[in-house]
């Protein structure tokens, strides 16, 4: 039963993740993307990682809908309707990624890999928390700096036209400089 | 749901997000390729820790790891893309070879 | 005391060298300051004499200089002041419209300051900076008219010849230093055995050349090219007389050696015959003047050599008053009549009789006629040579005759009614009189030449002999003193009968060629040597750096060929070669973000590769 519905998972998985790159449409994109997302998900839970797995689900299904609205704000061709590619290189990409697949796959058959040594404990979601609240917390502490400094740098390049350009380079300018009226 | 069948999952997800990144113009789409990269990881993170070492929670936190990689990824990419375009008026990767030696 | 030490040469030469230095402002009232300071010499020279300064100052370390008025410098300084004074007055009194009298004056005195610094000074050094002033002034002197090239060239070649003779003296003064360590002139002897003779050589060399003896006597007849004071002034007491006395002041020195003082003697004694001879064959006055000039101070440096030190003393003063009478006398009838040629000079001592008595005075004197002075100072230095050896004797003897024959020669040309082919102005334009100044000195001049001789008073020799100094010497005999006026008066009788008769072989009229001579054996094969030097040193030495200039350019050529252009070719390659690697470099950087990806994507996978394979 579990083996059924792993196959079905990993399958749906690669499928949807194929699919991102044959559909026209960017919508239909996405959403195979978010599939893909959904069935790994899935394969999580079925290892008993549900915590892991639901933090996966939950979080793709807001990236895909922010994707989504960038998607229309950005593509040239948000609905596929009309019909073109936009590719560069198909082929190299397809060797490459090809001889990536074949080169792993042939990792992943040939390697002897180790033994399992123990059992999952009771409740790994618990684990996983100590973990990081304990030996692991530089792990999380780096983590922690790299979204704060993310929001930071995202939100300075998205800016348009900060308090800088605005009230100039000291701060000194009592009436912003704005090419229209109303604030920024 | 041996470690090997995960493991090939986790490739095939890994090619196909390659694949993606390597071939697609518009930078959203090449974003999603390395969604799809990650993807893998995340796969085959979860599946070292539950065959190999599920005592310890180090595969756990990999796939933490990735899955915060992943938004922070996503982030900055809309971030920089939001910058070209203002800046361009530019969404395709051809267009911005600023690199270029 | 030491106050007149000091002032007795450096008043002249100061005053001199300040007058000299003035140039043609001063020559309205150079010839007044000039008597005035050549009074005040005479003063100091006579106070000097009485006093006896001695003054010693440092020069070199452990060398102090000094100079000193003893015996023989006391009758000297007297001497050359008298005589400079004499013909300053004379110099004053000629007509010299338009000359530098200033200079002329200024070079005078400064010229009579170092003949005083020679005489008193009492070692080489000292001595030797006055005797190089000395040149120096002559060489000035005579060349004074120096618009003529002629009279510049006879300066040079006067000035070359004496500096040709003084090295000697800086040969001595370095032989003295070698040998003994001291420059005194009183210490000389004391040195080794060898230095000794090489000082003595270069004394000899030395004095030789300043007074005009064999071989060096052309320059005498070259010093003619001076005004006529210089001449008298030249020739009587300073620059000629400086070597005979510088000799007579060196006599033990000379005599130490062994050598010296024969040779000297032989060399005076054949100075004084072979130039009486020239002086008999010249038809210019101021020429035979100055031959016989080197006949008479063959004589003291004859006495030098046979040790009669008072003997030649007392004929260099005497000859001092004579033979600046005698100029002064030719050079009056030179500005007054224009000519110094015998033939023309007819009647000359009728036209001005004070002239012309003096004149016959002085020839007389010269031609040692008794009882005139230089009869007597003569035969003293000629007693001392028979004493030393029968044929010096005799050369002198005939030295003497031949002075008469020579001094009557010139007085005979003078007396001489003129006749229709005398002409005046052969040389100038006269102005037919003699001044009162140009007068003033001569008589004075003629009674000490005439009266001189009283030094041979026997009582009068003894205190000469004391006040010179020197071995003690006899009185000339009265035999000897027959013989030399018997012999001189016949001579001078025959060349009055003669007159214009008397035979002129070309070898002495032209100075027994001497000049030629040096100019053939010394002058042109020097001038070959240095041209032929000249070219070792074009050719040779200036060559062979050239040759390395320029074997170095074509080695620098060929390595700029051979080896630069290889080396840069390979230089330039490694540039090229990374160059192209550098577009090598730039190819991949393609700028689009999926090349990037797929660089890394393959890398890593040669990456993996590595890694099986490795482990």
């Amino acid at each position: 039963m579990q083996v059924v519905a792993f196959w079905v998972l990993a399958v749906g998985a690669v499928a949807g993740g194929v699919a991102v790159f044959v559909v026209d449409s960017m919508a239909r994109a996405t959403f195979a993307l978010l599939v893909s997302f959904l069935c790994v998900g899935g394969t999580l839970s079925l290892i008993e990682l549900q915590y892991l797995g639901v933090l996966v689900v939950l979080m793709m299904i807001m990236e895909m809908l922010i994707m989504a609205v960038f998607m229309i704000m950005y593509m040239m061709n948000p609905a596929g309707l009309m019909p073109m590619t936009m590719v560069h290189n198909p082929r190299g990409a397809a060797a490459v990624a090809g001889s990536v697949f074949a080169g792993l796959a042939a990792g992943v058959f040939l390697t002897p890999w180790p033994d399992r040594r123990g059992t999952p404990p009771p409740d790994p979601t618990r684990a996983l928390g100590e973990a990081i609240m304990g030996p692991k917390m530089l792990v999380m502490m780096v983590i922690g700096v790299a979204i704060l400094a993310t929001m930071i740098a995202s939100v300075v390049l998205a800016t348009h036209r900060g308090r800088y350009d605005r009230h100039g380079d000291e701060l000194r300018e009592r009436r912003p400089a704005d090419p229209g009226g109303g604030g920024a | 749901m041996s470690l090997e069948a995960f493991l090939l999952s986790a490739s095939a997800l890994f090619a196909v997000g390659l694949y993606g990144a390597l071939s697609q113009q518009s930078i959203v789409m090449l974003m999603m390729g390395l969604e799809l990269m990650v993807n893998g990881i995340v796969v085959a993170g979860a599946a070292f820790w539950f065959h190999v070492s599920p005592t310890e929670p180090d595969g756990q936190v990999v796939v933490l790891v990735a899955i915060t990689v992943m938004a922070l990824e996503m982030a900055m990419g809309f971030a920089v893309v939001t910058a070209l375009f203002r800046a361009r008026d530019v969404d395709v990767t051809d267009d911005a070879g600023d690199l270029r030696g | 005391m030491s106050v007149l030490g000091w002032a007795l040469p450096f008043v002249p030469a100061v005053a001199g060298g300040v007058l000299a230095v003035c140039g043609r402002r001063a020559d309205r009232f150079a010839p007044g300051v000039a008597l005035l300071v050549a009074c005040v010499t005479l003063g100091l020279a006579i106070a000097a004499a009485v006093t006896r300064p001695v003054v010693r100052a440092p020069m070199f370390e452990g060398l102090p200089v000094g100079m000193a008025v003893d015996g023989p410098s006391a009758v000297m300084v007297v001497t050359v002041a008298g005589a400079a004074l004499a013909v300053l007055v004379f110099a004053a009194g000629e007509p010299a419209v338009g000359e530098a009298r200033a200079r002329f004056f200024g070079l005078m005195l400064v010229f009579v300051g170092a003949m005083l610094v020679t005489v008193t000074a009492t070692d080489l050094a000292l001595l030797l900076m006055a005797w190089e002033v000395m040149g120096a002034m002559s060489y000035a002197l005579i060349g004074f008219w120096w618009h003529e090239p002629e009279r510049v060239r006879s300066a040079n070649i006067a000035f070359l010849t004496t500096r040709a003779g003084d090295m000697g003296l800086y040969v001595a003064a370095g032989a003295a230093l070698a040998g003994s360590g001291t420059l005194t002139l009183a210490r000389l002897t004391e040195g080794r055995d060898p230095w000794v003779d090489l000082v003595a050589a270069g004394v000899v060399a030395a004095a030789l050349g300043k007074s005009a003896q064999l071989p060096f006597s052309f320059w005498l007849s070259r010093a003619m090219a001076g005004p006529s004071p210089v001449s008298a002034l030249l020739h009587s007491a300073t620059m000629v007389a400086a070597g005979a006395y510088l000799l007579l002041r060196l006599e033990p020195l000379l005599a130490a050696t062994g050598w010296a003082a024969p040779l000297v003697a032989w060399v005076g004694a054949a100075t004084a015959s072979l130039l009486g001879a020239v002086a008999l064959a010249q038809t210019d006055l101021k020429q035979l003047l100055a031959a016989s000039t080197c006949a008479q101070i063959g004589f003291m440096v004859m006495a030098a050599g046979v040790g009669a030190v008072a003997g030649g003393t007392a004929h260099l003063v005497a000859h001092a008053a004579v033979k600046s009478l005698l100029f002064l006398g030719a050079g009056a009838w030179l500005t007054a009549l224009g000519t110094k040629d015998l033939s023309e000079l007819h009647g000359a001592a009728r036209r001005h009789r004070l002239v012309g008595i003096t004149f016959a005075v002085g020839a007389l004197a010269l031609a040692g006629v008794p009882p005139l002075s230089l009869w007597i100072t003569k035969d003293t230095v000629l007693t001392a040579a028979a004493e030393e050896s029968t044929a010096l004797y005799v050369v002198g003897l005939a030295a003497a005759v031949v002075a008469a024959a020579y001094a009557v020669k010139a007085l005979a040309a003078v007396v001489r009614p003129a006749d229709a082919a005398t002409a005046f102005d052969t040389e100038q334009t006269g102005t037919r009189r003699v001044g009162p100044l140009e007068n003033a000195p001569l008589p004075l001049l003629a009674v000490v030449a005439a009266g001189f001789g009283l030094v041979g008073i026997p009582a009068v020799w003894d205190a000469w002999n004391r006040l010179v100094g020197g071995p003690a010497e006899h009185a000339p005999a009265p035999v000897a003193l027959a013989v030399s006026g018997g012999a001189a008066l016949a001579a001078a009788y025959a060349a009055a009968r003669l007159g214009p008769r008397v035979p002129r072989p070309s070898v002495s009229a032209d100075w027994l060629h001497l000049e030629r001579a040096v100019d053939l054996i010394l002058t042109r094969p020097v001038l070959a040597l240095a041209d032929a030097l000249a070219r070792f040193d074009d050719k040779v030495v200036d060559g062979a750096v050239r040759s390395t200039a320029t074997a170095g350019r074509r080695l620098a050529a060929v390595v700029d060929r051979g080896v630069e252009v290889p080396v840069d070719g390979i230089v330039r390659g490694i540039g090229r070669g990374v160059g192209h690697v550098g577009d090598l470099a730039r190819r991949p950087q393609t700028g689009q973000v999926h090349t990037y990806y797929a660089q890394a994507a393959v890398l890593l996978m040669v990456l993996a590769v590595i890694l099986l394979l490795v482990r």
